[in-house]
């Protein structure tokens, strides 16, 4: 089998849009999380959002998407930015395409016609060339990126919510460890900062309402989290075989080296209490890359900052490295970005990729008292070095489907 | 009678096994977890599916065999308009009660939650998944189609929300909307839900990977599922998908976009398969179904093409397993008028599968 190499990565991110200052806010424990300003959120419980603040420079047709979904935007600079990395242009018929979403765009204000809100006229409307669409499908983020960059072998468009970036990267691993494509452009995107998207998470009780937090406001493992905070985003990343990289004259970034996948199997929106998928998730990662827990310097947690997710996950992560978890640093880098759903995991798979590259790990600054049972060895302070060899990205979703990869630092 | 679909896996005594098939459960099961020989190939043992011709497989092939074609029904979300008289393929969903003993999982269920979960249980039980196989090594491999919110869900938080001015108020919408809306309305709208109700309600804890929308997506699902067999990586795959393109918004996104011709019917629908290994089977009196000797997934750009469309209407990305599962069904298990093997998708790509008779 071949090893893989990621010779690119993108991300838009509230913390930064492109990799060197969504690094300089992750080492420096900068938070991107804040008042929402997309929309007047002053009746919300919820009002607190990891927002992408930044301008981003769009074709144009992407822009026109982007207006319809913000998201498709976001996907787009990162792929974009993950190709030039590579250097690379066009997918072909040696690539694979495979992107994470979670939930199509709604907006309210396409059904509302003359005042009121009738979907028949909206219906007519939209038929008529007159109006808006009334969805735009998960996939569209794909095709403006095949439209853009020409088509791959295969294009997949994955909705596992909050492991589907880690879920589209971990795949592209296997294909191109496999030899079954030439190079894979995986990632993750997604926006829930709208009405709708704060409102579903506000009514399930996910979201913390401790709004006078402001920039603190996820506080994955503290012992006063309260909820987690929605994020927005995407991230992107290429990977080929280190062997045709390195006579291309690639630059390598790192390996991925292990990936795995479980279901829960338990409960539609909390964990197992045991920890089972999550524990299966990292031993299938280790196994995939053969190596024993002791290998792993740098955990990046899901850590959402939901009292009972914390728990399991620290738990979980204490019994898989049950001879080595007091040494092996943890972030979790949604106390920065809040969680970003369906482009967490890749996002969160730069978060280990760029520590390998800089030696220094993310902080989580907002950790200040370590909640029961989250007994982990956290990352609480800045600048903290790094030179581990390999690191392990968590990303544990919202319906029970877990992911874990694993990545090595590449020493030429 | 219809399967009922009973969630008791890892909490209880699973059900035996209702078609005849009672296996003892197997001691070597547990180790049976490395990569498989050459001579390994995959069938299918289980089918299940839920399509506007029948509500099982059996029910769905027979009225295929029979040349029936799709009950059709108006949608009243466009009555008054234009659009009345446009048609939708009608999928009875009876009974609900009895094969969803669970009360409360079914308040938690969109449409395409509720086909998928009643075409993969179907499918689960015929290949007596629970009793052959440990959860860990079993995978879940599936497809959803569009965004499968109901009108009757998501239209009374805007009505609450539209101000005095008839324009749409966030404000309004965070102080009454929210409250017109019901709790667990995230889990009937985001994508992931149909697949990890069908991996709770079976007791599925292998690996995952759910795509989404077009048919090409619900082809990826029965090659991933197809590989992990394949390679070794599960024992069992259940791979599927359900799509509900006879929602009204569905429908007229897909006018609206050109996908969905005039003459075309759209349809809700879904089908699961259960994917093993040959040499479990056979050891199991499992092959009815005959061998899936290759599944692919290529670009081709070229047209959709759904051999199923034309009395079945489209079911998009629940296509590809109908398709797979009533070929299987029609050959192995009754007679060998089953249709083509290749769907064309709205997303370019074609997947195709080739079947063999059952040594």
């Amino acid at each position: 089998m071949r090893r893989v190499a990621v010779t690119g990565f993108g991300v838009t991110s509230p913390i930064g849009v492109g990799r060197e200052d969504f690094w300089h806010s992750l080492a420096e424990g900068a938070s991107g999380i804040g008042k929402i300003t997309r929309f007047d959120c002053s009746t919300f419980e919820v009002r607190l959002a990891g927002e992408v603040r930044q301008p981003m420079e769009l074709p144009e047709e992407v822009a026109r998407w982007a207006e319809a979904d913000v998201k498709i935007g976001f996907g787009y600079a990162a792929v974009r930015e993950a190709l030039r990395q590579a250097q690379r242009e066009h997918l072909g018929q040696d690539s694979l395409l495979h992107l994470g979403v979670s939930i199509e765009a709604f907006d309210p204000t396409h059904v509302i016609v003359n005042g009121k809100v009738d979907f028949g006229a909206a219906a007519e409307r939209s038929l008529s060339g007159a109006g808006h669409s009334l969805q735009v499908p998960l996939d569209q983020c794909t095709a403006v990126v095949v439209a853009r960059h020409g088509r791959p072998a295969r294009a997949l468009t994955n909705c596992s919510a909050c492991a589907a970036g880690a879920q589209a990267i971990g795949h592209g691993f296997r294909e191109v460890r496999a030899g079954r494509c030439g190079f894979a452009l995986c990632g993750g995107l997604d926006s829930m900062v709208n009405p709708l998207g704060v409102g579903g998470f506000q009514r399930l009780g996910a979201l913390t309402t401790d709004n006078e937090r402001g920039e603190g406001a996820c506080r994955p493992f503290d012992a006063s989290r309260s909820g987690t905070v929605l994020g927005e985003g995407a991230a992107a990343v290429v990977l080929e075989s280190l062997e045709e990289a390195r006579s291309d004259g690639k630059p390598i970034l790192a390996e991925v080296c292990g990936y795995g996948s479980t279901l829960d199997a338990h409960s539609l929106s909390a964990p197992n209490p045991e920890g089972d998928g999550a524990v299966r998730a990292m031993v299938a990662a280790l196994d995939d890359a053969g190596l024993p827990p002791e290998a792993i310097g740098h955990i990046n947690a899901h850590g959402t900052g939901t009292l009972l997710n914390d728990e399991v996950e620290a738990a979980a992560i204490r019994r898989v490295f049950s001879r080595c978890w007091e040494r092996v640093p943890v972030s979790a880098t949604k106390s920065l970005t809040g969680h970003m759903i369906a482009a967490a995991g890749a996002v969160e798979f730069g978060a280990c990729l760029l520590p390998l590259l800089r030696s220094m790990l993310p902080v989580n600054p907002f950790l200040h008292r370590v909640g029961r049972g989250c007994e982990l060895a956290h990352v609480t302070s800045r600048g903290m070095p790094f030179d581990g060899e390999y690191a392990l990205s968590n990303s544990f979703g919202f319906g029970g489907q877990n992911a874990s990869l694993v990545l090595r630092r590449y020493n030429g | 009678m219809l399967p009922r679909v009973v969630c008791l896996s890892g909490r209880g005594v699973r059900a035996r096994h209702e078609r005849g098939c009672r296996l003892p459960p197997r001691p070597d099961m547990a180790h049976r977890s490395g990569k498989v020989g050459d001579d390994d190939r995959v069938v299918i043992s289980g089918i299940g599916m839920v399509t506007p011709l029948g509500t099982t497989v059996t029910d769905s092939a027979a009225a295929w065999v029979s040349g029936a074609t799709a009950p059709r029904r108006r949608m009243p979300e466009l009555a008054g308009t234009w659009l009345e008289a446009a048609e939708v393929a009608d999928t009875p969903l009876l009974d609900l009660e009895h094969r969803f003993p669970d009360g409360r999982m079914l308040k938690y269920m969109s449409e395409g939650a509720v086909l998928g979960c009643l075409a993969a249980h179907e499918a689960i039980e015929d290949a007596a998944v629970g009793q052959r196989f440990r959860p860990e090594r079993v995978g879940l491999f599936a497809a959803t189609g569009l965004a499968a919110a109901r009108l009757r869900d998501t239209l009374p938080m805007v009505v609450a929300a539209v101000d005095a001015s008839g324009s749409f108020s966030p404000v309004l919408f965070g102080k009454s909307g929210l409250r017109a809306a019901s709790p667990v309305l995230s889990f009937r709208i985001l994508a992931n839900m149909p697949a990890c109700m069908i991996s709770i309600i079976e007791g599925i804890r292998g690996p995952s990977y759910i795509f989404t929308p077009w048919e090409g997506q619900g082809g990826a699902a029965l090659v991933e599922a197809w590989r992990a067999v394949a390679t070794g990586e599960v024992d069992a795959a259940v791979a599927g998908a359900s799509d509900t393109a006879a929602e009204p918004s569905s429908f007229v996104f897909l006018r609206q976009r050109g996908i969905l011709g005039d003459n075309e019917l759209a349809a809700s629908g879904a089908g699961y398969v259960v994917f093993e290994r040959e040499a479990t089977a056979r050891c199991d009196g499992l092959t009815k179904y005959g061998l899936i000797s290759d599944v692919s997934l290529a670009r081709r750009d070229c047209p959709p093409h759904d051999p199923l469309a034309r009395r079945m209407g489209r079911t998009f990305a629940a296509a590809p397993a109908i398709l797979l599962g009533l070929a299987s069904f029609l050959r192995g298990g009754w007679r060998a008028d089953a249709p083509q093997t290749l769907v064309s998708g709205v997303d370019g790509q074609e997947f195709c599968f080739v079947l063999e008779a059952a040594p």
